[in-house]
Order: C-alpha cells, then structure tokens, then sequence
C-alpha cells in the first residue's frame, strides 16, 4: 500500500432513473444556449440520441449542432472538422454521447475550441494545458471504458501514423450523466466485454502499485456491483436496475484506476489491440486470469480481499483464508466461462480467431514499453511476457 | 536560532548529495553502457541523439544523457541546457533525495506521483529499465532490493561483479577528470 497517495474526482456525477432529465438544468445553470452534441452513427441509428434530444426541448433547450459521425477510431481530422462546427454554430458547451471514442473526440474537440487553432498536435502530453476548458458533458453509452471521469484522450494521428495522448484534469467533464436507458440496448457481446473491461480496470486498480484508500473504495464497489448484476443482466438484457449497476460501477471504477493507475493487463491489452485490433475489453477478459495469476505471490492479501466483492460473504466465510485469491481468480475464469457459454466471449487469444502465434513475439515487446507496466506490481520481463502470452494463448 | 542553522544546514546537504548522486549516475549511465549487453540492447531501442534528462523542479540539481547511437550513451553534464527530447523531473529535491537515498524505490516514486514525464511514455519506461539495471549491477543485493522493484534471478556475482568494477573504474576516472576541470576553469 501506498504511503503517500493524491486523489482527484471533480465529475459530478448524476445518476440513475431520469437522470437524463437533470440535463436541461445543467445546461441553463451555467448559461448555455447553444449546446452541440458530438456523437456516433450507431448511437443515432440505435435511438439514443431521442432520449436525450427529449428530454432537453421538453425545457426550452435545443441544441445548436449535432456531430454524428464520430468513426470507431477517432482521428485528428474528425476532431479538426468538429471544431470548425462548433465555431461555425458559435456553440458554447459539448455534450458527448456515446462510448470512449466518442468521449474521446469531444475532449479533444473541447481542447481546440477552448484555446484555438487547428493543430490539436500542438497540446499532446501531459500538462500542456493550464486553464478550464468550455463546458462539457458527457452521457456515455456503454458501460466499460470509464472515460467519464478520465483525465485522457488518445487521438490518431493518421497523417503521421501515431497515436497521440492527452493528459489534463482540464480534460474532465463538468458532469456525467449515467442513465440506464442509455445502455439497455447494448448488444450481448458488448455489454460482456465492457463490463469485464469495468471488472479490470477495478481489479488492477486494486492491486497495483499506486493503490490508495479512496480508489480501494470506488474499486471494491464496482467489484460488488459487477459481481451481483453482470450475470443478470446477460440473461435479462432488459433489467434495469442491473443496467445502472454495471454503468455505475463501470463510472466508479474509471475513479477509481484513473487515481491509481493500471498494471500488466493494460500493457497487454493496448499492444494486442494496436497489433490485432481487438476491442479493448475483450482485450482486458483475455489476460486478466494469466496476469492475476503472474502475480499472485505479490497480490495475494488483496486479491484475497477481492473474493468478498466479487462472490459475496457466503463464498468468503466458506472459503479458507489461505485459499481465497486462487478462488477469486477461479472466480474471474468462471465469469468468462459463463459469457463465453451466453454470448461466445473469447476466453483465449485462439479462440478469437484474430492473432496469431507469429504476433506474440510483437506484442510482447510492445507490451514491454507500455506506460502502465510501471504500476503492475510484479516486475516483467520480454521472457515473462512471452511466456504469459503463451499460456493466453490457449 | 541552533535549530534554524542545523535545518538550513540539512537542506544544503541534501541537496549537494542528490547533486553528487546525478552526476555519478550521469558517469555511472556512460559507463554501464559501454559493455553491459542488457543496457545497450535497451539503449539501442531508442531514436540516435535522444537527450533524456532527469531534473528536480524548479531548477535542478540535473542530469543530462545522450544516446549517441548503437546503445552508447554519453553524459552531458549537470549544466546542460540543450533541447530535451524526455524528461523525468522530480517534483521537489525531498522526493528526489527518497529515490536516490534509496528510501523509496523509482517504481514507488512513479506509482506515488513524485516525478512528472515529459515525453514519450514508451522511451521513459525503457529509461527506467536502463536505470534498474545499472542499479542491479552497482548496487549491493541488499540496497538494490530497495531500489528496484524485483532484484533479477539470473544476475549472478559472475556477472555482477566485473561489471560493477566496470562501472566504478570509469566513474572514478570521469569524476577525477571533472575535478581537475573544475579547478583549472576557477
């Protein structure tokens, strides 16, 4: 545990049932009258943007101008073409819908409206940014990725072939608005994946190097909450308050690693999707059983810990002391196999039928460089790694 | 009036020592490079003519290092005031003189939010283990275990040895021929 630690979290955030409808107010109290959304295709095509168009004119609030081709992988040009809208429009708050590319764009976008020009190259980095930004808000579509209450963006930079990252508490939304109806349509496969995404970014938050008493809590939380509804939720896509439980704990775990960082799970994950181009939380399911497991020895009073969470007291009380980390880690292997059995999750890089064996060595490099193998808690080498990479492999 | 003295005194002190650590880490860095195949390995990852620094905020003490290509690194000084290409920089002299005192290990540091990076993130954790590696070998096992974050299996007092006499032969000639600078420049 970390003797010193720095905690940060000022995204109000406003949650559960008609949270949507808090928004209209949220907008008059800081004045704006010409609020812009920037959204995607899938989330217009899948009726979202209804709800929250809704609920605003029912207040008087109509919206300026609506992006709505925000692509999978955003661009510097998307952000570029966003900026000019909002100019042209003379919006003065962004209101992102959608999931991290989404949410990721908008912060960027906010960025070059906020302090000008069109070379959103020029406030890469950390802490290149020095005053608060324009108001903006975010209503996230997915539960998993947590980028409602990050202080990051991760931009490509398709003309240079880079992917550029941003880091700034400036970054952050004044508030999240985490409403059920915004995620009780997410298909199967991708509620799986993002929640097991949610489940890793609490996991390594928990047992990673830069660990600290308020992130324990946010982390355990969402443990709990995942735990009790991921299951119920893949059988009864239409349970509400499950739906709220996974986008709260996907909120509270994205506090909770963004103020203790991440470990070898992440490092792994970013490589294999920069290489394999495999979505992130499926990424995340894959190593997380492998990686705990790497680092047992160096985690077991947490993980220990994390049983409770994740199984509930009976499983706990029942489970002897010296045995609890390999049952979480049980655990977790259960959890994949019961989204593999409803919805064909892949539980090894095989079964994803997108890497292959002559990839590993690649990953494992680059996993090596990765700025979050910093906080894993056990050092790794390229042999670890590859060996690691191997059993993941199935 | 003693009390305020002695404080004062104590400051000096960690300062000249985190001044004194850089610059034989800066000697130490040139060295290890010129023969330890895990850190020229390392080295060579990074772009010919990156400058790394590692700084304390405000205004130092400073360490400057160049990969001058092929996994050879070259110290450039504690005054070294060029373009940077990636910067570690400390957030005051007491968290550097926990690392360097090693009281906190540089992971820890990281993890507790002590330095700020300036840079690409991928070239500071290589930086990282350039310097976990050059402590394994200068440090004894016992202090290194404080140092780093996992103290490697396969390093064997075969290869420890020589390299950390290696080491500390170069950085002694290298700290000899900056004195001898200094005083002839005063």
């Amino acid at each position: 545990m970390s003797r010193y630690y720095e905690f940060f979290c000022p995204v109000k955030v406003i949650a559960g049932e008609a949270a949507l409808e808090h928004l209209p107010y949220e907008l008059t109290s800081i004045a704006s009258v010409r609020p812009m959304i920037v959204t995607d295709a899938g989330v217009r095509a899948a009726g979202l943007l209804e709800p929250v168009i809704a609920a605003c004119t029912e207040s008087d609030v109509t919206f300026a101008a609506i992006y709505d081709e925000v692509p999978p992988d955003s661009s510097t040009t998307t952000v570029r073409e966003i900026a000019n809208l909002y100019r042209q429009q003379q919006c003065d708050a962004i209101i992102a819908i959608g999931g991290g590319s989404s949410i990721d764009t908008a912060k960027a976008v906010n960025i070059l409206v906020s302090e000008g020009g069109d070379d959103i190259a020029a406030y890469s980095g950390a802490g290149v940014l020095t005053r608060p930004l324009r108001p903006f808000f975010v209503v996230p579509t997915t539960a998993g990725t947590g980028s409602e209450v990050t202080s990051v963006a991760v931009i490509a930079d398709t003309e240079r072939s880079v992917k550029l990252p941003f880091t700034s508490s400036f970054l952050l939304p004044n508030a999240a608005i985490i409403d059920p109806r915004m995620t009780l349509t997410l298909p199967p496969h991708i509620t799986a994946a993002t929640a097991m995404d949610a489940l890793t970014h609490a996991t390594e938050a928990y047992t990673c190097l830069a660990r600290n008493p308020l992130s324990d809590a946010y982390a355990t939380a969402a443990i709990k909450k995942i735990g009790r509804s991921l299951l119920a939720v893949m059988d009864n896509p239409d349970d509400v308050q499950g739906r709220l439980d996974l986008a709260e704990a996907s909120t509270m775990a994205g506090i909770a690693f963004s103020n203790s960082m991440v470990g070898l799970v992440h490092s792994l994950g970013h490589a294999t999707g920069a290489i394999c181009h495999l979505p992130h939380g499926l990424c995340m399911s894959l190593y997380l059983p492998y990686v705990l497991e790497y680092n047992l020895e160096d985690i077991r009073e947490p993980l220990s810990e994390l049983l409770l969470y994740l199984e509930g007291p009976e499983v706990w009380a029942a489970t002897p002391a010296s045995r609890r980390a390999e049952t979480t880690i049980s655990a977790v292997r259960h959890l994949r196999d019961e989204l593999h059995h409803r919805c064909e999750l892949p539980r090894t890089l095989r079964e994803t039928g997108k890497v292959k064996q002559s990839q590993l060595d690649n990953i494992a490099r680059q996993a090596l460089d990765d700025g979050s193998i910093i906080y894993n808690p056990r050092e790794a080498s390229l042999k670890d790694v590859r060996s690691l990479l191997e059993k993941a492999w199935g | 009036m003693l009390d305020s003295f002695s404080r004062s005194a104590a400051r000096r002190a960690r300062r000249q020592y985190v001044g004194l650590m850089f610059r034989f880490m800066g000697h130490a860095l040139e060295a290890i490079s010129r023969f330890d195949k895990t850190v020229i390995d390392e080295a060579r990852g990074m772009p010919d003519g990156l400058v790394f620094q590692m700084t304390v905020l405000p205004s130092g003490p400073a360490l400057a290092i160049e990969h001058t290509g092929d996994g050879v690194l070259r110290y450039l000084g504690s005054r070294y005031d060029g373009p940077v290409d990636l910067s570690i920089r400390f957030k005051h002299l007491a968290h550097a003189f926990l690392v360097l005192s090693f009281q906190e290990k540089t992971v820890e540091a990281f993890a507790n939010d002590r330095m700020v990076v300036d840079g690409d993130i991928a070239l500071a954790v290589r930086m990282t283990r350039i310097l976990n590696r050059l402590e394994a070998i200068i440090l004894p096992r016992l202090i290194a275990r404080r140092a780093i974050k996992e103290y490697p299996a396969e390093l064997g007092l075969l290869e420890k040895l020589p390299g950390a006499i290696g080491v500390y032969r170069r950085v002694a000639f290298s700290m000899i021929r900056d004195l001898r600078k200094e005083a002839l420049s005063q």
